[in-house]
């Protein structure tokens, strides 16, 4: 860091993180840290609102949009350790509001980032304390949002590089849906299926046994797919994979 | 024409537009300015029509000059059918060709069913595209570049231009001294088609050869870079 | 068109039931985007293209009045006959009408997806026309009695066998293999040549309409387009009024765009430019062209919010991006134009109720929005359309009631976050050893085909309260 003043980051937890899995909002916070962040953690936070949104609910999303610009305008950076909750508050918010609430949301967007993004290119984040490099093979999904509206593309391999000292089994079509989609998959689960099936398929082929990615959302999709399959594939968050989090069990992964 | 559908939808149009003057939109249409064109494959537009020639799938002859070219196409046609027989269009330019050099006895006029080549005398090659640009008229009936097996095409080197926006110049510019043309045909390449499974074959209803005959001054390098760039990819 | 969208899933179920045509799917979905990308990298400034290309379409459309205007002015100069169909079926009366007033009995078609959403060749045949599809995949469907399953690749859905099994079948041509696809290309070819010189009619459609000089732009690869705009006696251009673009050089935009966007191409074999009939001292060409533009709704849509769906240009990438289009191949969406761009246009041009599962077929991945070359917002234009189904009440209540009960909640943080914190403790409980659910209530749709995982334990919220509150003591 250059400046002396360290940046002050509010953290945008993220739902799917809140509930399904806490570690990957501790590893943000451990992340951001160590990048020499100051980082909180508004207690009033839920949802970004996608699930509605994403349905075409806008009516039940603006209060949602509001409430959670209300809560981190304030902030001098936001950070989600996800691209589609970034992208949403990046993107959607903007379109959902208008007037002043536009406005507003557009100065939130300013200053959102998704957490791998941000950790290159706003701290460069180039060194991390020694944590285990004792990795399986490991591969990378690129989700939709992180990918296309947030522009996440390189930054969590570079990280994975610097920080881990991991080359990325690159599977074919890293770039292409898992079939999540959020209510998507439960809306046209046979689409969904042969989706994820792919995605699986390419993830072994590639000759990992660990897959990662920055959506929880894709992620509990695979780990859900690859269980029911029965498929050896370890599932976890960049985030958790960065921080040197690999001890607990992995998504699906019985305690 | 039915007037009373043409005036209801002209009414739906012109509820959805803003109704400016065309001044108004004639400049705001000039303030988009000109969208950019394909990197040539080289910067010598003769090189990067012959590059592109070739990427086409097309063949290509160089003829210093009119005798040189009526050889090669002469071996070109008895190579392909044993014979000295093709079909030229009335372009006075090929009439002007001396056939007998190469001992080939064109008939001029339309193709018909049944008769394997043609030869057309190309107006502008371009190098963007690859393409031999015909105007239709009287001295070129479209369908000689669209019924025969092999189609000939004779392009002068000094009637090359660079990019499609130097295409229309020119065809405007011919326009506005005349009629305009019924077609104008820009062919760049032998037909084809992936209709069947992606896979690309040649000769799908239009001609399965296209060969290029480039007349002028080419000099060898020229010719040579052109084949490196293509041999390269 | 006959539509069958509304039954999009089952249609999807049975597409995916065929191991062999999902096979062959999955390959074109894996090259095509390769060819496009090689296609565009080699280019230069394609975004700068595609950004001029966008800006000019939308300047067109925003003074469509004018540009059609002169483009009927220019047309009308050059000596067609310029007709305004307000509806699919007076594109198809129109059309028959100058078949008959030539005694026509054969026409030799071009490919043309308007046409196919008139289903213009029904109507041309029970009106006592031999109508033949020239364009080697449209051969195929309409010899199969299929229709279209991609707007550029008609045929891509079929393998090499079954086409050969078709070709064997209806030509009789006696004994031979057909063991390539060149020998099937062969002989469609001599097949339809014939056809090309017996036609009395030729129908294509258009890639753009110049309105400075009233000349109608065809872009193929086979030729065929140009056999029936050059061969036949009667010409007629089948296209819709928002083809039009200013000048010539826009259609030139339009051409690189459209074709390596398409199939990855630099250039098709041949772009052609046609301006009228044959002139006095023309050597060949039809004696009377005629254009006929149809209305069939663009007029409404430049009307609404989705105004700048006009900007499609039909080079079919975005079916090529889609995932979903990739899965079920392009007969589950059930009408003319399937993929992204259909699941747009088609509840635009038919109904949204008729095709209410059409806007949901998206993951909202955006792979479409970023390959279009006209750069528009499909993924944002599939939300609009679920928007108004939730509003139009066409979304199941269910679903509409439980995603607004989600946002009631999560409005009120402390609500939200006691009901997760009991929620997702007894979740953990009961799932955590396991590692996940092949069961949950309310979540059939997820568990039928994948584990829920079970959540980690506590919700971070509760752990992250309680770790402040024993740091501040």
């Amino acid at each position: 860091m250059s400046e002396s003043i360290n940046p002050r980051v509010s953290l945008f937890v993220t739902c799917l993180a809140d509930l399904m899995r806490p570690s990957v909002a501790f590893a943000s916070i451990r992340l951001l840290e160590q990048a020499g962040c100051i980082v909180d953690v508004p207690l009033q936070q839920t949802c970004c609102g996608q699930p509605g949104y994403n349905s075409g609910e806008y009516e039940a999303t603006i209060p949602i949009a509001r409430q959670t610009i209300e809560l981190f305008e304030h902030a001098e950076y936001v950070v989600a350790p996800s691209g589609s909750c970034a992208g949403m508050i990046c993107h959607h918010y903007p379109k959902l509001l208008d007037g002043e609430w536009r406005e507003r949301a557009l100065a939130l967007a300013e200053k959102t980032f998704e957490l791998t993004s941000f950790l290159v290119d706003v701290v460069k984040l180039e060194s991390a304390p020694a944590v285990s490099t004792d990795l399986p093979p490991i591969t990378y999904h690129d989700s939709c949002a992180g990918l296309r509206e947030m522009g996440v593309k390189d930054q969590p391999r570079q990280l994975l590089k610097t920080l881990c000292d991991v080359e990325i089994n690159e599977m074919q079509q890293s770039d292409v849906c898992c079939g999540f989609g959020g209510t998507f998959c439960a809306k046209m689960p046979d689409i969904s299926e042969k989706m994820v099936d792919d995605k699986l398929r390419n993830a072994g082929n590639s000759g990992a046994t660990l897959l990662t990615g920055g959506d929880l959302g894709c992620l509990l999709n695979i780990a859900g797919r690859a269980r029911r399959q029965g498929l050896e594939l370890e599932v976890r968050h960049v985030a958790e994979i960065l921080s040197g989090d690999l001890y607990s069990p992995a998504i699906g992964e019985g305690d | 024409m039915n007037d009373d559908s043409r005036s209801r939808i002209m009414s739906k149009v012109r509820g959805s537009c803003a109704g400016n003057e065309a001044a108004v939109i004639d400049q705001a249409r000039e303030a988009l300015g000109s969208a950019p064109s394909a990197a040539l494959p080289h910067t010598d537009t003769c090189i990067a029509f012959m590059t592109n020639v070739l990427r086409n799938q097309g063949t290509l002859d160089v003829a210093p000059d009119r005798s040189a070219a009526v050889k090669m196409i002469a071996q070109y046609v008895y190579q392909h059918y044993r014979s000295h027989r093709l079909v030229a269009g009335n372009d006075p330019r090929l009439a002007a060709m001396p056939w007998r050099d190469g001992g080939v006895l064109p008939r001029f006029g339309e193709l018909e069913a049944g008769e394997q080549i043609a030869l057309s005398y190309a107006q502008w090659g371009v190098a963007e595209t690859g393409a031999t640009v015909f105007l239709s008229g009287k001295h070129n009936p479209s369908r000689n570049n669209f019924l025969p097996e092999h189609h000939v095409v004779l392009v002068d080197a000094d009637s090359l231009l660079p990019d499609l926006e130097t295409l229309w110049q020119r065809v405007n510019a011919s326009m506005a001294q005349g009629d305009r043309p019924r077609g104008i045909n820009c062919v760049a390449g032998p037909s084809s088609t992936g209709d069947i499974e992606g896979q690309i074959v040649y000769g799908a209803h239009g001609p399965r050869a296209w060969h290029v005959v480039l007349l002028g001054e080419v000099s060898a390098e020229q010719s040579d870079t052109a084949r490196a760039l293509h041999a390269g990819e | 068109m006959e539509q069958h969208s509304q039954h999009f899933k089952e249609n999807a179920a049975r597409a995916l039931a065929d191991a062999s045509a999902v096979a062959q799917r999955d390959i074109l979905a894996l090259f095509t985007p390769l060819m496009r990308e090689a296609a565009v990298s080699e280019f230069g400034d394609f975004a700068a293209l595609r950004d001029h290309v966008k800006k000019m379409r939308q300047h067109t459309l925003d003074n469509l009045d004018y540009y059609l205007a002169r483009f009927e002015l220019e047309a009308t100069n050059n000596g067609n006959r310029i007709h305004y169909a307000e509806t699919a079926e007076d594109m198809n009366s129109i059309v028959l009408d100058i078949c008959q007033q030539h005694g026509a009995r054969k026409v030799a078609k071009g490919k043309s997806m308007v046409t196919e959403e008139t289903g213009l060749n029904d109507f041309l045949q029970r009106g006592g026309m031999e109508v033949l599809e020239t364009d080697l995949g449209e051969y195929i469907v309409q010899q199969a009695g299929e229709t279209p399953s991609h707007i550029v690749g008609p045929a891509l859905h079929k393998t090499q066998q079954q086409i050969r099994e078709q070709f064997l079948e209806n030509h009789d041509l006696g004994e031979r293999d057909l063991e390539s696809i060149g020998d099937l290309v062969g002989e469609a070819r001599t097949v339809l040549r014939d056809h090309f010189l017996e036609a009395d009619v030729g129908i294509i459609g258009s890639n753009a309409l110049i309105a400075e000089n009233g000349y109608s732009m065809l872009v193929t690869n086979e030729g065929n387009g140009d056999l029936c705009a050059n061969l036949p006696s009667v010409l007629i251009i089948c296209t819709t009024l928002d083809r039009v673009l200013p000048r010539a050089e826009d259609a030139t935009a339009i051409q690189r765009l459209l074709v390596r966007s398409a199939t990855g191409q630099p250039q098709t074999c041949y772009t052609s430019f046609y301006s009228g009939p044959r002139r006095a001292q023309d050597a060949d060409g039809p004696l009377e062209t005629h254009i006929v533009l149809l209305d069939g709704q663009r007029t409404d849509i430049l009307a609404s919010d989705y105004s700048e769906m006009l900007r499609c240009i039909r080079c079919g990438s975005c079916l090529n991006h889609c995932p979903i289009f990739a899965a079920t191949g392009g007969h589950s969406y059930g009408w003319v134009y399937p993929g992204p761009m259909g699941s747009v246009l088609t509840p635009l041009l038919t109904s949204l109720e008729a095709s209410e599962a059409l806007p949901n077929a998206c993951t909202s991945c955006g792979r479409c929005e970023e390959v279009c070359p006209s750069a528009i917002p499909l993924p944002d234009m599939l939300r609009d359309l679920r928007h108004e189904q939730s509003v139009q009440k066409i979304t199941p209540a269910s679903w509409r009631n439980g995603l607004r009960l989600h946002a009631w909640i999560a409005t009120r943080p402390r609500l939200y976050q006691a009901l997760t914190g009991i929620g997702i403790s007894l979740m953990h409980r009961l799932g955590g050893k396991k590692g996940g659910f092949s069961k949950l209530p309310l979540a059939s749709g997820w568990t039928s085909k994948r584990d829920f995982p079970a959540p980690q334990g506590e919700t971070f919220m509760r752990q992250y309260r309680r770790r402040s509150q024993s740091n501040e003591r």
